[in-house]
């Protein structure tokens, strides 16, 4: 259970970071470590060296910039489940990443790193694709970004290209008032979700839906971002929801060793449901208080 | 900083108040270097996938998974690990005698991680919070004796007893 020996690298520029991934000597980047670090003890991964870039200025801020969000990549995830600002302007993020992982989990687990790794149940995954979040990356070659909805290609699997970075995330302003919920079951508490929904509600000044989003993580390879655009001017009664029927009626989901695909086919509907109920909810008591 | 593979580097850090070092590849976990460099064997190590939070120690007073970080990421930070919660001649801090008060332990591998836990939430809820609370803040170490309730108890008697 101890990783083999491997060279380490602590940058403390991006500049460094990335010319260091750019060798091309199969180094890896370890960012908060609660995925890579288990997967080197088992040698299941045993990279050549590892880049380090929790010492490298600049990728630890979230900032505000006319409503959109700018998550630097080394922003812990309990860091933006903490962020005033980030919660009030998009607060499906909250809501999404206080399901990943454990306090402590989240004080190392970076934004970055949860990205990069794509997994299956990574809940930021779905936020990003919900909210048309872009993520940005550099190379020796420069900066890129890339829509967090064509981003992710399937379990652990991105457009990120060998030595690239990500540098951050870049969530778009919300329409004013949206509101946001996530839901997901596991077998045992904030263990891995088996199935998990990500939703957001904006409402007209008449209370009926004006946009809505929602995206589900582990019924297709990637985030699955479900047409809900039947929705807008309901107010998302037992009627219009029914409309959701005919969407997820096509959803195939994948079985694995701990739940099957059927089962995630029963689930994700029900997930679906409550976090569009409890999303346009929470979009009517922001306006009942504005 | 760069270093070649199985190269050896010189920690610095702060461990319950005194300045430490070790001289360890990068590849020794934080809580290798505690248990086997510092002889501070507090520090439970479980499943050592960061799964089960028994290695939980507090890094600049925030809890991390102590088989998950390597000890040159420690460099120059604070560490308070449960040697740290006892006076030095040995007494039991408030929150350790608590546990023994409340039956918060049976076999007490899981303790030392539970306690530093314990120790994050009370600092953060003085007046020990919900028990809902409680329960999240220890849902990320694995007791296999107690059933957690005594834990629970404990943890709450010791926000009633006060800093």
């Amino acid at each position: 259970m101890k990783p083999a020996p491997f060279e380490y690298h602590a940058p403390s520029s991006v500049a460094e970071a990335v010319a260091l991934l750019g060798r091309g000597d199969g180094a890896q980047v370890l960012a908060g470590g609660q995925s890579l670090v288990p997967l080197m003890k088992a040698r299941t991964v045993r990279p050549a060296a590892l880049v380090d870039v929790n010492g490298v200025a600049g990728l630890d801020a979230i900032e505000e910039r006319d409503g959109a969000l700018q998550i630097g990549a080394l922003v812990r995830l309990q860091a933006l489940v903490d962020h005033p600002g980030a919660a009030r302007s998009h607060p499906l993020l909250r809501e999404a990443v206080r399901h990943a992982g454990h306090l402590a989990t989240r004080h190392r687990g970076t934004v970055g790193g949860s990205l990069a790794y794509a997994a299956p149940w990574a809940e930021l995954t779905a936020a990003a694709v919900a909210l048309d979040a872009t993520v940005e990356l550099r190379s020796p070659s420069g900066p890129r970004s890339v829509p967090a909805r064509s981003f992710f290609r399937g379990p652990h699997q991105t457009a990120l290209q060998p030595g690239e970075l990500v540098t951050g995330l870049s969530v778009p302003a919300q329409p004013p008032g949206a509101g946001a919920a996530f839901h997901e079951v596991s077998a045992r508490y904030r263990d891995y979700a088996h199935v998990a929904a990500a939703a957001t509600v904006a409402v007209d000044p008449a209370g009926a839906c004006r946009a809505a989003e929602l995206v589900l993580l582990r019924v297709a390879p990637a985030p699955h971002r479900v047409d809900v655009s039947g929705l807008v001017g309901t107010r998302l009664d037992d009627a219009a929801l029914g409309a959701l029927d005919a969407a997820l009626a096509g959803l195939d989901p994948p079985g694995d060793v701990e739940v099957s695909g059927a089962h995630r086919r029963r689930v994700a509907p029900v997930l679906a449901r409550r976090a569009l109920r409890d999303a346009f909810a929470r979009a009517g008591e922001h306006r009942e208080a504005a | 900083m760069s270093t070649a593979a199985g190269q050896r580097v010189t920690v610095h850090l702060e461990v319950n108040g005194l300045w430490r070092e070790a001289v360890v590849e990068p590849r020794r976990t934080l809580a290798d270097l505690l248990r086997e460099d510092l002889d501070l064997t507090g520090t439970h190590l479980a499943c050592e996938t960061g799964v089960c939070g028994n290695c939980n120690v507090l890094l600049d007073g925030e809890s991390v998974r102590a088989c998950l970080m390597f000890a040159v990421q420690a460099e120059g930070r604070s560490l308070l690990t449960v040697e740290g919660l006892a006076a030095d001649d040995g007494t039991l801090g408030d929150l350790q005698q608590a546990f023994h008060d409340h039956h918060g332990l049976q076999c007490g591998f899981c303790t030392p991680a539970m306690l530093l836990t314990a120790h994050e939430h009370l600092r953060e809820h003085p007046d020990g919070g919900t028990d809902e609370q409680i329960r999240e803040a220890i849902s990320g170490v694995l007791c296999r004796c107690t059933g957690y309730e005594q834990i629970i108890a404990s943890i709450r008697a010791a926000a009633e007893a006060g800093p």
